[in-house]
């Protein structure tokens, strides 16, 4: 994959957006929303993420990543037009289809926006066909949040409900958005969970606090949706490593429900 | 399956004939430390025949311990793999046990379901398993408890069992015909025959059946700090361990090129499951461990129909902290 375009997110997170070098491997790879995919740098490795392009905007895709260690490192050090690897798309996804007419609640932090972008985007481009949309995210500061200009765009729309908020000391002095942990966040200002559907992916501690809130504020267990990022090096069930019980994140997942989840032991 | 009984002089003979075939034999042979290990041999007076178990099991011939996944090289605009399948041998396994050919039946299983891997699968295609039957066993074995004994001939292509002067031989698949076809003039045919006053006779531990339920809610026993107290995660068990099939994959080269490797790893390294951003889901050497017996003997059940431990005890005889599995096992499985 060729870096087409990188964009500088907050400090050590960029997002590249990736085209296909082979025309033929373009027009044969696709995607759907909530799969990940292994980014590789010869002589480094893979790392895991996952994919945070809509697949409805075609021609590209797109990962954002920190710099956090051997590959994200040598990953970051490319510049444009530079060549990276792809293995993927691996998993399953999230079941859009069955979302149609109902409002869709999105809970997450810091890194844990992008798979979740992907989503987001996907609804956005057929809005018409869901209810309301709200998004609760969280960084650490302000100066933590991806994707700034496209939460701003989100914002102009008129047509979602956003709750941005950064943990207690994070803001600046302009800082006029929530201020609070996004588990507290979402308690204040509980989503309706009347025809509803949430989805909350983000750091392992997000995950297992805001699940029961969401249970919590009426819905059931079954709407409640999460994509786990455990370690994964082979992508396809074998190599053991993202194991929780019995399940292998990278072939059963990472998509879950909350009623999946109460079933497997808390490794993740 | 075809019966015959071959003797003590021309088994070297056909063993011999099979290095002539061409084919890397694979054999036990006693080294100076006064283990044995598989290695490949020239000829039969190289091997040890007088042995319980070898310190690892034979899987490295299927699923090598580091294994070349292919190279790259960069062109102008872009890279180039390659895969080095073609050059993939084939080798005859003699000699191990039959709790390591049922080991090679379960990698099979979990190798080739959902996502068939094609670097197992090739070396397996092109692998013959020649076992022979246990006379003799020590505390550590424990087939018997996991469903096998000291005759089993499942996973084996051919099965060959001492009884007496001559060597009783269970020619089981299309690939032991093959590996015998030279060699034929020095077989018997025969009629089946009981194998088992010659076969050891290892301590049933536990009833398999039982211990399978009782997995079932084994995960929150508060006996795994106990019995994975003395761990030191260096993960000995699963390297000499027949089934387990945990890998790491790396790069050896440099950017420009070099070849993409697997290699083994293991579920008890404090590394294994660790996050980029430094959380653990496994975070201690008690949640590892009991990742480790309950893949075993609960999740490869659930997921795949067997138990991935086959008894041969290899785990106990190599733990430099004398942890124990089937201790292990019925310690957490105690209400």
């Amino acid at each position: 994959m060729r870096v087409a375009k990188i964009t500088e997110e907050a400090p050590l997170i960029q997002t590249y957006r990736l085209e296909f070098v082979d025309k033929k491997e373009a027009d044969e790879f696709s995607f759907k929303a909530g799969q990940f995919a292994e980014y590789g740098i010869f002589g480094e490795g893979e790392c895991t993420f996952c994919i945070a392009s809509a697949p409805t905007r075609e021609g590209y895709i797109e990962c954002t990543f920190r710099n956090t260690g051997r590959v994200t490192k040598a990953l970051a050090d490319c510049e444009e037009n530079d060549i990276i690897t792809l293995r993927g798309p691996f998993g399953n996804s999230f079941p859009i289809e069955q979302w149609y007419g109902k409002n869709v609640v999105f809970v997450t932090g810091g890194i844990a926006l992008p798979p979740l972008r992907c989503v987001i985007n996907t609804l956005l481009d057929q809005r018409e066909k869901f209810g309301e949309i709200s998004v609760y995210y969280g960084a650490k500061t302000v100066n933590d949040l991806t994707y700034k200009a496209e939460l701003d765009d989100w914002a102009n729309r008129g047509d979602m409900k956003l709750f941005i908020t950064v943990d207690p000391g994070g803001e600046t002095p302009e800082w006029k958005r929530y201020i609070g942990f996004v588990p507290t966040i979402l308690e204040q200002n509980p989503p309706e969970s009347d025809n509803a559907i949430a989805i909350i992916a983000g750091p392992p501690i997000l995950i297992k606090l805001g699940m029961p809130i969401l249970s919590k504020s009426g819905f059931p267990n079954n709407r409640i949706f999460t994509t786990l990022e455990n370690r994964m090096k082979c992508g396809v069930g074998k190599c053991g490593h993202c194991m929780v019980g019995k399940t292998y994140v990278c072939k059963d997942g990472p998509v879950f429900t909350y009623e999946e989840i109460l079933k497997m032991p808390v490794e993740y | 399956m075809e019966i015959k009984t071959i003797n003590t002089t021309n088994i070297s003979t056909f063993f011999n004939q099979l290095v002539q075939s061409g084919k890397i034999v694979i054999a036990p042979v006693l080294k100076k430390s006064g283990k044995i290990f598989f290695e490949r041999v020239q000829s039969y007076n190289q091997i040890e025949t007088d042995y319980i178990q070898t310190a690892f099991s034979a899987k490295s011939v299927v699923f090598p311990k580091v294994e070349e996944l292919f190279s790259y090289s960069k062109t102008t605009d872009n890279f180039e793999t390659k895969q080095s399948l073609s050059d993939i041998p084939e080798t005859v396994v003699w000699g191990l046990r039959p709790c390591d050919s049922a080991a090679f039946n379960y990698m099979t299983r979990f190798f080739m379901d959902e996502n068939p891997d094609i670097y197992f699968a090739t070396r397996k295609e092109r692998t013959t398993l020649i076992a022979i039957s246990c006379a003799k066993s020590d505390e550590a074995c424990f087939c018997t408890s996991v469903g096998l004994d000291p005759g089993k001939t499942k996973g084996s292509d051919i099965q060959l069992t001492l009884m007496g002067n001559e060597y009783y031989v269970e020619v089981i698949t299309e690939k032991g015909l093959s590996a015998i076809k030279t060699s034929e003039s020095l077989f018997t045919s025969s009629t089946e025959k009981s194998k088992e006053k010659y076969l050891a006779e290892p301590t049933t531990k536990f009833s398999i059946e039982e211990i399978k339920e009782k997995m079932q809610n084994a995960y929150d026993n508060v006996a795994w700090g106990q019995e994975s107290m003395g761990c030191v995660g260096c993960g000995a068990c699963a390297f000499a361990c027949p089934t387990c099939t945990c890998f790491d994959i790396q790069d050896e080269g440099t950017g420009e090129n070099g070849k993409r490797i697997r290699c083994w790893d293991a579920c008890g390294f404090s590394q294994f499951t660790k996050h980029a951003s430094g959380h653990n889901p496994k975070p201690n050497q008690t949640a590892r461990r009991r990742q480790r017996l309950l893949h075993k003997f609960k999740y490869s059940v659930e997921n795949i129909g067997m138990v991935s431990c086959v008894g041969c005890g290899r785990c106990i005889r190599i733990c430099p902290a004398h942890l124990n599995i089937f201790e292990n096992i019925l310690n957490v499985t105690k209400a």
